[in-house]
């Protein structure tokens, strides 16, 4: 297909829809009107909060075990990551050896006894790295790409350990949203939003649930109170 | 296993009935997926509010939909994507074929997507001399065995674990001996995780296209879609125009109702929006991004009248509550979409003429449309199609005789009455202990399971005696 032909194919498409609606086509303040409409109906169309502080209610989401393969925790502040790390390590057996998100915020811990430059290929290293947000509604934590988050760092290794700020959890999947709904009317949206909701999983076989089908097996939420 | 065709659709019923552990195979995922589907919706009580939401968002895009097709191109555009347009599914398969071509491709890997299954892209690779490879689990399982998919969500629920021991030690490196899941599971990671990394193109759907950033969206439980995209320096997108949203705040609450629609889940492990092509200095992520839209009978549905199923999600939710499908599963719908929704949409993509049969292929109870998260009227729309197919003289000559002989004896009371009562004196020649196993002109039913025999009156029969009766008792009164 040359560029000629996709163009004749695009103008098909376009001839099509208009001869399907042949009605006027409605002026674009008026189709942004009735979209920002449709939004204001998520307040009857969410679930409810397990309570009213969204770091809370992550933390109750995952130890009600509805977060596929997810333990949490709570810390002071970031300089308590390593020992969550290490205490992570005792819990699963693990070698004290890690693949650290390569962020000034996370190198500059002290990380005395663990080795912070694995290779990620290897399925018993654990993968550490900084989220974004959090989301309370579905357990989620928000990354997206850039310099210094490689996104495969989210999903080769079979153990990741993810830190999120307290202040930036958020109670909703729409809170998000909205926040990504002003990133993109800057036209500075990253080329990857991952919002990931625990561990990798698959009920491919007879549909029974298997952790760690390409990505993490396990996965820990470490909510920092003050980052 | 041979892909069957839908024109052949009595013969594949025939087949699939014939397979003695096929409707236990499709029931203990169907039935689960419909337990935890209930449970889900009974833990949110705005699940009825969340659909009236999803089926306005989908609604308002299918109203504007060229003015956010024309949204959608120019934002990916300038985040670096290169958008293509195919109107028809050869023209989808030949763009990517071309850019595969282009960067001389030798490694495609694929994460699911039905899309990339309409259009016919596996068979073009596979009839390439690029190597094809489907990540996504069932489609690996799948892959292996040579199937088509039988399902939207789970394409390989035809598959027993006791064909997953014998493909991957038949295929796999470095294969289990295990018979267990959670071995066979391990094994399919081992064997993957080379091909994700040493891949050259990396090809997905996507659930969603957000207009405002031009985003596209996957959502996957394993992680492979990122897996498949970010490590190749090319990603191609392939996407059917009504998967349109206005941006991200509109399509959680479609996601929302896909994942509790599709597996019972509150969510799904991973949902990520990926963005034109990597960025000056990012971490990782492919160099190159395409995106392919395509119709392939989309705006065919708007000219229809059909425009109600372009709000369809793929949570195959219609699918797991069809009585039909449980019994016959998806390969005997002969095209991608199987159930439901495969028999709306196939005659669009496919045609009526070859595709009419399966629209008969539903006992109209409404159970679809009741769990469909967005509201599909597929009962309304099957009823639709079955009338287009008789007035384009697409039944068979037996259907419209019969249908035409119906018509007659329905609006001549007598006669119908009389032909009734001789129907049920003949039914009960051939019936035995209330069933009847065989009778002439009825193979298409017994040739499976028994008839249930006839009450020994007609309905009218019964109703005039009772009449009767009654009668004569107020008289006595």
């Amino acid at each position: 297909m040359n560029k000629q032909q996709e163009a004749i194919s695009r103008q098909k498409i376009f001839d099509a829809i208009k001869q399907a609606s042949p009605t006027a086509p409605a002026n674009i303040d008026a189709i942004q009107k009735e979209a920002l409409e449709l939004l204001s109906l998520n307040e009857d169309a969410r679930p409810a909060a397990l309570h009213d502080d969204p770091s809370i209610a992550l933390e109750m989401r995952v130890e009600k075990g509805l977060v596929i393969g997810t333990s949490c925790e709570r810390i002071a502040t970031l300089a308590d990551l390593p020992n969550a790390v290490k205490t992570f390590f005792a819990k699963h057996k693990l070698p004290k050896v890690a693949k650290v998100q390569e962020t000034e915020q996370l190198q500059s811990l002290d990380w005395n006894g663990i080795g912070i430059n694995a290779d990620i290929i290897e399925d018993d290293t654990v993968g550490v790295c900084l989220a974004e947000y959090g989301i309370a509604e579905t357990g989620s934590f928000v990354v997206s790409s850039s310099k210094d988050m490689p996104i495969l760092l989210n999903f080769l290794p079979l153990y990741l350990v993810v830190a999120a700020p307290k202040s930036k959890v958020l109670a909703f999947m729409d809170d998000y949203a909205l926040i990504a709904n002003d990133i993109a009317k800057q036209g500075t949206t990253p080329r990857n939003i991952c919002i990931i909701s625990g561990a990798s999983g698959t009920t491919d076989i007879e549909g029974v649930l298997v952790q760690g089908a390409h990505g993490p097996e396990f996965l820990h939420l470490v909510i920092v109170d003050d980052l | 296993m041979q892909a069957n065709k839908p024109q052949n659709f009595y013969k594949n019923v025939s087949e699939a009935l014939a397979q003695p552990n096929l409707k236990a195979i499709i029931r203990r995922t169907t039935d689960k997926a419909d337990a935890k589907r209930a449970e889900a919706v009974s833990n949110f009580p705005g699940f009825e509010n969340a659909r009236t939401q999803g089926q306005k968002i989908k609604d308002h895009v299918i109203k504007h939909m060229d003015h956010y097709l024309a949204e959608f191109e120019k934002n990916a555009k300038a985040q670096g994507a290169i958008v293509h347009w195919a109107s028809t599914g050869e023209e989808a398969t030949k763009i990517v074929m071309d850019i595969c071509k282009q960067h001389e491709a030798k490694k495609i890997t694929r994460s699911k997507s039905m899309l990339g299954e309409e259009i016919g892209l596996s068979h073009a690779l596979d009839h390439s001399d690029m190597e094809r490879i489907e990540t996504d689990l069932a489609e690996h399982i799948i892959q292996l065995a040579g199937d088509p998919p039988s399902h939207i969500v789970w394409p390989a629920m035809h598959r027993s674990r006791e064909d997953v021991v014998k493909l991957f030690r038949s295929n796999h490196k470095s294969p289990t001996q295990s018979e267990e899941i959670i071995d066979l599971v391990r094994s399919a990671r081992r064997d993957l995780r080379t091909k994700f990394l040493t891949s050259d193109i990396g090809i997905s759907g996507s659930n969603f296209l957000l207009a405002d950033s031009g985003s596209s969206c996957t959502v996957t439980n394993e992680g492979n879609a990122e897996l498949t995209i970010t490590p190749p320096k090319v990603h191609i997108v392939t996407a059917g125009i009504e998967k349109l949203v206005p941006s991200m705040a509109h399509a959680v609450p479609l996601l929302r109702l896909l994942t509790r629609s599709a597996t019972g889940a509150e969510i799904t492990q991973y949902i990520t929006f990926h963005n034109g092509a990597k960025r000056e200095g990012d971490a990782d992520g492919p160099e190159v991004s395409h995106i392919v839209l395509v119709d392939n009978g989309r705006t065919k549905m708007l000219a229809d009248g059909m425009e109600e199923m372009l709000r369809c999600i793929r949570c195959g939710a219609c699918m797991n509550h069809c009585v039909v499908y449980k019994h016959i599963g998806g390969h005997a719908y002969g095209s991608v979409y199987p159930g439901p929704m495969g028999s709306v949409l196939t005659p669009h993509i496919e045609g009526l003429e070859v595709a009419n049969k399966q629209t008969h292929a539903c006992t109209l109870n409404g159970r679809c449309e009741e769990v469909c998260p967005v509201n599909i009227p597929l009962p309304k729309l099957l009823r639709a199609l079955r009338a287009k197919s008789w007035s384009k003289k697409y039944e068979p000559i037996t259907n419209r005789f019969v249908v035409s002989a119906y018509a007659m004896l329905a609006s001549r009371p007598k006669l119908f009455q009389l032909s009734s009562s001789m129907g049920v004196v003949m039914m009960k020649l051939f019936s035995r202990k209330g069933w009847i196993q065989s009778m002439p002109f009825t193979s298409g039913w017994t040739s499976n399971r028994d008839l249930i025999a006839p009450e020994s009156k007609t309905f009218m029969q019964q109703y005039k005696k009772q009449r009767k009766s009654s009668n004569t008792a107020e008289k006595q009164q």
